[in-house]
């Protein structure tokens, strides 16, 4: 155990002592996960919405897709990337491999499914009358999608917090089409995988008390903003 | 101005209405009575533009309605659903909530709201959020909600189903006063045959998803014993004889005014008397009619007769009344 010991005095020296490749990694790590939470988030709720409201030929299956898509593997998803991504492949002129771009967008493959499934498990939630009511009242279809989604405000912010924390805690997508580069592509997630394995136990930790850190911080704030709501 | 034309509309294959017309004219009071199920919620949701019928076409003042409206088409119609639901924020957040989208200005809007509020007694309730009402605070801010916007057509899914009586009173002369500083159209579903024969101009009976031939009252779904011509049917605790070849479930209908009211039974050639005693009495909106209600051990039949007999019976909650009629009166469908 002492490594251990001895890994949290080093995590906490480079903490206090503000190491640049320490805040750097976090920092690269903050902004793909945003990114990655908000593309995910704007397309994925909105998908949920119409999953949960719309009648349409093959509505069940396309729930039943998004649902078997919460348990796509991050490696195969890198993987199929990769592919897309490479030089050969039909998407390799955008340069992304990788590339901070290339992290984001397999985060969204993988964010995607978690918003839409359960936002759109979230809106069926929600008592139908809500939306009745809302359009014999008037409103349009965007009034009355932002109605509905005020009432299950609570199960939305979830929504985005389980977004957030599948792209901040996401590694083998992450690792293939990001390649790991120092300065460039290393996220906290690669980063403690990779220290872990050269045996440097204090830097690892100190990355993953980061990433706690992270993830602690943004439910905080979506703690506070639902606190702020009353019925 | 509001129509229904060769509806029949299914819930997972089953028809739960089917109507060969429906309309609510221009600044009719139209009152659809019947039983629970019997499609009067559907009705309306179809009437407000909520749901599209499974076969059939709504027309709107001669235009036929697709089958996913505008909002602006929308907004000429609206609901109030049988056990309506607030949104959240405070009453007077509600009470907004239709005129925003209909970008009404605020002056404009304050001024509707104090109208409202104050023609249905919602000053106390102004701040408070949905959680701090009861059912009945609730239907009234619902209501108000639904007066506020000032539609063509105002549909009511029993509008006092959780008011007690002086509430349900209140809300009724709200409507009439609405009505008459601005005409428009009203349809509300209901099981109160007297609240529906005190203020409506018409009214229709619902009885499994088709409108009923006759007057709402004495209507019961019944399973016809196989056999032809006189037969009896067990409608709660009586039996009551009719003349059908029909079997199977179907819906038996008394006409009140088929229904011969005595003190004392008389030897008569009815099939069907029933001794019980007086409910209720109610005076039709028009006419000089009175329906007298009388429990017949459990059933409740509606009989009508002129005011004037009413007074001669000497008919009261209470008394004692025999109601008579012959198997051919009774109607099956």
């Amino acid at each position: 155990m002492d490594f251990l010991a001895e890994g949290f005095r080093r995590a906490w020296g480079l903490l206090v002592a503000g190491d640049s490749e320490v805040y750097g990694i976090a920092l690269l790590t903050l902004r793909v996960a945003v990114v990655a939470t908000v593309i995910s988030c704007a397309a994925g709720l909105p998908l949920g919405y119409f999953l949960a409201t719309r009648r349409f030929w093959g509505r069940r299956a396309a729930l039943t897709v998004v649902n078997t898509a919460l348990a796509f593997p991050t490696v195969v998803v890198g993987l199929l990337l990769y592919g897309l991504l490479s030089r050969q492949g039909p998407l390799g002129s955008l340069g992304w491999l990788y590339t901070w771009q290339a992290i984001v967008v397999g985060d969204v493959v993988l964010a995607l499914p978690i918003a839409a499934a359960l936002s759109a498990a979230a809106i069926q939630g929600v008592d139908p009358r809500i939306r009745r009511t809302a359009e014999t009242l008037g409103a349009g279809a965007w009034r009355t999608a932002w109605t509905v989604a005020r009432e299950a405000r609570f199960a939305l912010a979830a929504v985005i917090t389980a977004a957030f924390g599948q792209v901040v805690a996401e590694i083998g997508a992450a690792m293939i089409v990001g390649g790991n580069i120092r300065g460039s592509t290393r996220t906290l997630t690669t980063a403690v995988a990779l220290y872990t394995a050269q045996g440097d136990f204090g830097l690892a930790l100190a990355l993953g008390l980061v990433l706690l850190l992270l993830a602690l911080v943004v439910n905080i704030a979506l703690q506070m903003l639902q606190g702020r709501g009353h019925a | 101005m509001l129509e229904l034309r060769g509806v029949r509309h299914r819930y997972e294959g089953r028809v739960v209405l089917d109507l060969e017309q429906f309309s609510v004219p221009r600044t009719a009071a139209v009152a659809v009575v019947g039983h629970n199920g019997a499609g009067k919620s559907t009705l309306l949701r179809l009437l407000a533009l909520l749901e599209a019928p499974t076969e059939g076409q709504v027309f709107l003042n001669g235009t036929a309605v697709p089958r996913r409206p505008a909002a602006s088409l929308r907004r000429r119609v609206t609901l109030v659903e049988q056990r309506p639901v607030l949104f959240r924020g405070t009453v007077r957040e509600n009470l907004e909530y239709g005129l925003r989208v209909r970008e009404i200005g605020q002056a404009a809007a304050n001024g509707i709201i104090a109208d409202v509020v104050e023609r249905l007694g919602l000053e106390p309730l102004l701040s408070r959020r949905r959680h701090e009402l009861s059912d009945g605070e609730v239907q009234r801010v619902a209501v108000a909600r639904a007066l506020a916007l000032r539609t063509d057509v105002l549909l009511l899914d029993e509008p006092a189903s959780s008011a007690d009586r002086a509430a349900a009173g209140a809300l009724y002369r709200a409507l009439a006063a609405e009505r008459a500083a601005r005409p428009f159209a009203v349809c509300i579903a209901s099981h109160q045959l007297e609240d529906a024969y005190r203020w409506a101009d018409d009214i229709r009976a619902l009885a499994d998803g088709r409108l009923s031939p006759v007057t709402p009252e004495n209507l019961f779904r019944v399973e016809l014993p196989v056999g032809d011509g006189v037969k009896s049917v067990r409608v709660g605790s009586i039996d009551i004889v009719v003349m059908t070849d029909r079997a199977g479930p179907a819906v038996v209908a008394v006409p009140p005014t088929d229904i011969f009211v005595s003190r004392e039974p008389l030897p008569s050639s009815a099939r069907n008397v029933f001794k019980g005693r007086v409910t209720g009495m109610a005076i039709e909106h028009r006419g000089a009619g009175v329906h007298v209600r009388a429990d017949m051990g459990g059933v409740e039949l509606v009989a009508a007769v002129t005011a004037e007999a009413a007074r001669d019976l000497a008919l009261t909650p209470g008394a004692p009344v025999v109601f008579s009629f012959k198997a051919t009166a009774v109607q099956v469908f």
